[in-house]
């Protein structure tokens, strides 16, 4: 009977394994079409300049170039971008550059030739005359009323700036015993998917209309992109995404479709571009940079009332995300604590970098990583322990559903349990006793603790922040369609989108549930293809949404198909609806189980017997179903609006161990607790945590996009920018709490973004503490040993980020 | 204009003959002329591992090795490690593990744990995560990736 | 990231490479192992007309041990001299300083040729070189000569051998029987290039006084750099906490370490001092008794 989860909740096996492990064959780049031809970029070497003139006619002329486009022709071709969220005033984009450069690898020429290698030698043919211009590279700097401009059209660097007052913080501040004040800042980095972006773009002339394998993570939002630069009819795209290998937020860039297109249709062929590890860690997308200032309230007891915060986000050279990291960040900015008031000013600013993408967890692992500074700065200030101040000030569990001063409400979650949970299994008091022993001998051993919301799926209505009330895109959403095949199989279509987190696997779960059929009999089409795959604006895989969208629209379809089933099937039965029970692929009467029907033979008439009558009103077994969640809505007149759907959460104890000479950091132990209520599938969830949290102690430690002060990416390789190997990081323990949700029709809670959002939190808690007899304060990240060593020995107190790019340049008066 | 060389090698068992401009890579070779798809390009610079495959009994990075190196060669990809239907022991252990996610790493992964079992056959954890260095992974963590190289490894069945 | 077009060639014996080397001269590169060599191409920073592949000439893999020496030819893998028993047990401090090069597929290709001859500095074949006082064998058509290591490095990835020249073979001469060693580096992460590398040999009278030392670091300058200034420190003396600071220091000081997105000047320098000094404290432990 449907309700009984045979499926859901197992650590099965994937189902997609089996493929990846031996044949391989479904990523971008293991397509072809007849005729193709392969594309490569001429990037700027300039941060920022004035483009005077390109000669392409040696590259044109080239053996084997069938096409070259240069921004003329793409503006000329296409219609410019104002980006996802567009402000009143954004600037234009175009897909490559136009008139100007405005950060390091922006593509200034694509050339499409018979292969890659011929692409690239053409590409050194080119000849592109840059005056070069005074970057602006640092967020702060790019405030000044005097900063060059990155875009003049906006008379000034910020795209976007508010301040969202939630609760009366004035009161709180005359109540507090202490004020204390923070100020933290974070680096660029990316999760770098293992496989970079990819496009495939062919051009029919006839139709003018255009087919498309490739990337992204909101597959209709990007095909509405590309049709409105083309200014053709959304039907006239065509956009197959095939599973990636990787995606993590930095798989948003309709600009690069944009250019395939139409060097597709200028070379009259299909042309396929495979972008490089090297373009791709110099033009992909980077996680925004910042620097948050904090200031609390904060009463003697430990308290804390309000917190003040002023963060300054760098989007780089993009209008995609302007605004967005601010406003998820506000979003979750109370973190797991009872504050009563905050007031949040944001800025969002570009710069003379490249762009920024929605890197995992976009802007929270920057929030949990100043959140959780302050909570450390508190405890130090009143002398209390790092967990004890958590304590006193967590949301309890008798509190939900508890609303956040910003209007987020916070639907379960145990955070005092989590938190004991992690210590207890780190034994925390037996290690505070062998780190104070090991300080008597030199050794710096350190804990570090940090806790944080997960949040599951985002309103997208939170735009209208940005964009004003006028914005069409509100909500959040998926769509999904169940297939019967007449051998009783199922066949799931879905607008969301897989990027190798087992979604496939998950849902055919799910779907086996609701049809009782086995786990093997279910499938999941994980190429998304618009011409067949049902979609709703806000489809794709971002954002922490399958858990509770996804897997709706699935549910919402299969029950549909289910409905339509037992209703042929009582007809062939001569039973009532009612009576009849749906397991292991056959249908029986309850208390007569010999009276029953295959789901095959059902299937299979319902397709087959035309002629027959159909005892649902058509032939055929499959259904199609809209789930969008009624929790998101628009913003109110106050600008409170819930941008987040559900909250999962997690606790993080980190052990960490420096060398008191040469400062490298060791982790000797990893434990996450992980609250994500109710678990599809055990095993997919746990390497989620797993993943996550290896991105944020690398993000701690290792990587980091350095531009020097003539904005050249110094990091464009593997080499330089540097990704953890297995040999670097440590084993991730962990366990699960489960306080299933109440808001979403399975119990679950988001997964996916967590650990990344945590971890960094984590380890600079971590090494700071471990530091303590050297006092000297965490402020910033990466932590790497050469520049705690320089901080130490030149005698400061806080590890923050240099003063670098402090000084723009003013040698070419524009 | 640069002479192509013809080259003859093996891959998987199947002896196999080409010309090859000189600088096109092994890995771009297995992959589209030869039609290989499981091995995976992912930086082209020798330090993600990706595109690992065997070469004369060696792993070796098929992005910095040209085809007309391989001449001669005895190549494996992940696409000869399976028996038929049977997968092998490493495949099973990483499938029974949840050692992938993305799988985009997956091939050169297993095939560099292959090596290291067969000169290592009862590592330690610590041993698993030194002798995997040289493969990236950006989904698991390698948490799960360790885990299934010891289960394959106790199971003593790693040849 | 594809490479601009080339040449293949590919020798059969050291007598046509050379002829290969002599006719292109500065039109052709070594194609040894290609894992420091094809990145470069593949980022065209490398656009070499013609590659001369030695994978197919012979007589270039010998290891070869007598009584004082160890030769190795300029093709013997990486990963043959980590397997090799023969040098675990007659070259210690080379198994440890290749154990930290690279992961093992670099190593199943990269050759000790190529590692030498490609000289960054921050490389541990080259700082073992130095260390040891190789002898560089090389030969063109015009004869054969014999380098020393010193003379061999002469700036940032810049060495001593000409455009129609091959490196043939380094002789490493054996430390004294007994002498202790150790070959550690700090790095970002396993097997990269050292921020600072160390190579330390270090050898005793029947007084337990220093009679031998090496003391060379890498990574703190454009070449391997031999630190007699610590060398002088120790030798005569009595081994002890206190003497290993002293050399250590006096490495520091000797050094003008460059700064990089990895390390500070200041931190390298720093870190010279610690791995010296710790270095030294192993090697103490691996003295044995001259027999």
């Amino acid at each position: 009977m449907s309700g009984e989860k045979k499926w859901v909740g197992q650590a099965l096996e994937r189902t997609e394994d089996r493929t990846l492990l031996t044949t391989g064959g479904h990523f971008i780049d293991d397509l072809t079409l007849s005729g193709v031809v392969h594309a490569a970029y001429v990037r700027s070497p300039h941060a920022r300049a004035k483009i005077r003139h390109i000669d392409t006619s040696r590259a044109l002329a080239h053996p084997g170039v069938c096409a070259v486009i240069t921004g003329e022709d793409v503006a000329q071709s296409t219609r410019p971008q104002r980006g996802r969220v567009p402000l009143p005033n954004s600037p234009r984009v175009y897909a490559i550059a136009y008139e100007q450069v405005r950060y390091v690898g922006e593509p200034v020429v694509g050339i499409a030739a018979v292969d890659r290698a011929t692409a690239e030698d053409a590409a050194e043919l080119v000849h592109v005359d840059y005056e070069p211009l005074s970057p602006i590279l640092d967020a702060e700097q790019a405030l000044r009323p005097d900063a060059p401009l990155v875009f003049e059209e906006i008379g000034s660097n910020v795209l976007w700036h508010d301040t969202f007052p939630y609760g009366d913080v004035e009161a709180a501040f005359a109540q507090a015993d202490t004020i204390v004040n923070e100020r933290v800042t974070i680096h660029r980095y990316s999760s770098t998917p293992l496989e970079t972006f990819g496009v495939m773009a062919q051009y029919e002339p006839a139709t003018h209309s255009f087919t498309i394998w490739g990337h992204t993570q909101q597959p209709a939002q990007d095909l509405h992109v590309v049709a409105a630069a083309f200014g053709v009819s959304p039907g006239q795209i065509r956009l197959i995404i095939p599973p990636m290998g990787g995606a993590f937020g930095n798989k948003v860039r309709p600009l690069f479709i944009i250019a395939a297109a139409l060097l597709a249709q200028k070379a009259k062929r299909p042309v396929k571009w495979i972008e490089d590890r090297r373009e791709s860690l110099l033009a992909l997308g980077h996680a925004a940079d910042g620097i948050m200032e904090m200031s609390a309230a904060v009463k003697a007891d430990g308290t804390v009332l309000a917190i003040k915060f002023r963060n300054i986000e760098n989007e780089g050279a993009g209008i995609d995300f302007a605004g967005r990291h601010n406003l998820l960040m506000l979003s979750n900015i109370v973190n797991c604590y009872r504050l009563r008031a905050i007031s949040y000013e944001g800025y969002s600013v570009v710069t003379n970098r490249c762009p920024v993408v929605a890197n995992r967890g976009i802007g929270k692992p920057f929030m949990c990583f100043a959140v959780e500074r302050m909570m450390d700065a508190v405890a130090r200030a009143l002398k209390l322990d790092r967990a004890e101040i958590r304590f006193r000030n967590f949301i309890q569990p008798d509190e939900f559903p508890y609303e956040t001063p910003g209007g987020q409400t916070y639907d379960s979650g145990n955070y005092p349990e989590m938190l004991r949970k992690a210590l207890a299994r780190i034994d925390y008091a037996a290690l505070q006793r062998e780190q104070a022993e090991g300080r008597a001998r030199g050794r710096l051993l350190g804990i570090g603790i940090a806790t944080a919301v997960e949040p599951g799926g985002s309103n997208l209505s939170y735009g209208m922040l940005i964009s004003g009330p006028s914005q069409l895109l509100s909500g959040q959403g998926e769509a999904a369609r169940v297939r019967l095949e007449t051998d009783g199989t199922a066949t799931v279509f879905t607008g969301g989108l897989d990027s190798g987190q087992g979604h496939a696997t998950a849902l055919a779960q799910i779907v086996a549930d609701e049809l009782g059929l086995h786990i093997k009999q279910v499938r999941v089409a994980t190429t998304f293809d618009s011409a067949s795959h049902p979609y709703v604006m806000t489809s794709g895989v971002y954002s922490n949404k399958f858990h509770g969208h996804d897997t709706v629209a699935a549910i919402g379809a299969a029950r549909k198909v289910r409905e339509k089933l037992l209703k042929r099937a009582a007809a062939l039965l001569e039973a009532n609806v009612d009576d009849l029970e749906l397991s292991d692929g056959r249908i029986s009467v309850r208390g007569a189980l010999q009276k029953g029907i295959g789901v095959a033979q059902v299937a299979s008439r319902a397709y087959w017997s035309l002629a027959d009558d159909q005892p649902d009103g058509e032939p055929g077994l499959e259904a199609l179903h809209y789930y969008n969640n009624p929790l998101a809505k628009r913003p109110d007149e106050k600008k409170r609006l819930r941008v987040q759907l559900g909250f999962a959460s997690a606790a993080h104890v980190a052990v960490v161990e420096v060398d008191a000479e040469t400062f490298e950091i060791k982790v000797l132990r990893y434990v996450v607790i992980h609250d994500c209520g109710r678990q599809i599938n055990p095993g997919i969830v746990e390497g989620q945590v797993h993943g996550a949290t290896a991105h944020g102690i690398a993000a701690a430690l290792l990587e980091e996009f350095e531009y020097d002060q003539d904005g050249q990416l110094l990091t464009t390789s593997f080499m330089d920018y540097l990704k953890p190997t297995a040999a670097d990081l440590p084993d991730i323990e962990g366990d699960r709490l489960e306080t299933p949700s109440p808001l979403t029709l399975l119990g679950t809670k988001g997964v996916g973004e967590g650990g990344a959002v945590v971890a960094p939190a984590a380890i600079a808690s971590a090494v700071e503490d471990a530091l303590t007899p050297l006092g000297i304060q965490i402020a910033t990240l990466p932590i790497t040993p050469s520049r705690l060593f320089d901080a130490v020995s030149s005698g400061m107190k806080r590890y923050e980020r240099q003063k670098q790019n402090s000084e723009y340049r003013r040698q070419n008066p524009e | 204009m640069p002479e192509n060389i013809s080259i003859t090698l093996h891959i998987n068992g199947v002896k196999r003959t080409a010309t090859v401009e000189p600088r096109r890579s092994l890995v771009d070779f297995l992959r589209h002329d030869i039609g290989l798809l499981a091995t995976h390009v992912g930086c082209e610079h020798g330090v993600c591992g990706a595109c690992t495959i065997m070469l004369d009994g060696r792993t070796v990075r098929s992005c910095l090795l040209f085809a007309a190196q391989a001449d001669g060669a005895e190549v494996l990809t992940i696409e000869g490690l399976a028996k038929g239907e049977e997968l092998h022991p490493l495949q099973q252990a990483f499938q029974q593990h949840h050692a992938l996610q993305c799988g985009f790493c997956t091939p050169g992964m297993v095939l560099s744990a292959l090596e290291l079992l067969r000169e290592n056959p009862e590592p330690t954890d610590e041993e698993v995560r030194v002798g995997l260095a040289g493969n990236l992974c950006m989904c698991t963590g390698y948490v799960n990736i360790v885990r299934a190289v010891r289960a394959a490894a106790s199971d003593g069945k790693v040849k | 990231m594809k490479p601009a077009p080339f040449n293949l060639l590919r020798p059969k014996s050291v007598d046509e490479a050379l002829a290969l080397l002599q006719s292109h001269g500065d039109e052709a590169k070594i194609l040894a192992g290609g894992q420091s060599l094809v990145p470069l191409m593949n980022f065209r920073l490398a656009q070499p007309h013609n590659l001369i592949d030695l994978n197919g000439v012979e007589g270039l893999a010998q290891i070869k041990f007598d009584d004082q020496t160890l030769s190795l030819g300029a093709m013997v893998r990486q990963r043959d001299i980590e397997r090799s028993t023969s040098i675990a047990e007659g070259l210690p401090v080379l198994r440890e300083a290749i154990g930290q090069v690279g992961h093992p597929a670099i190593r199943n290709r990269g050759t000790v040729g190529g590692s030498l001859v490609h000289a960054d500095p921050a490389a541990e074949l080259p700082l073992l070189s130095v260390a040891l006082e190789a002898i560089f064998q090389l030969q063109s058509l015009r004869g054969k000569r014999s380098v020393a290591a010193r003379d061999f490095y002469q700036g940032y990835l810049v060495t001593n051998i000409a455009s129609d020249e091959l490196l043939i073979e380094i002789t490493l001469p054996l430390p004294p029987a007994g002498a202790g060693w150790c070959f550690t580096e700090i790095a970002r992460r396993h097997g990269d290039f050292a921020i600072v590398g160390a190579a330390i040999i270090l050898g005793l009278d029947h007084d337990r006084r220093v009679n031998f030392a090496r003391v060379a670091l890498g990574g703190v300058g454009p070449a391997p750099v031999r630190v007699t200034a610590a060398e002088d420190v120790l030798v005569g003396k009595k081994p002890d906490a206190e003497l290993y600071r002293c050399a250590g220091d006096a490495a520091a000081q000797a050094i003008d370490p460059p700064n990089d997105i990895h390390a500070s000047a200041a931190y390298r320098r720093h870190i010279s001092s610690v791995l010296v000094r710790r270095a030294l404290a192993t090697a103490e432990t691996r003295l044995k008794e001259p027999e």
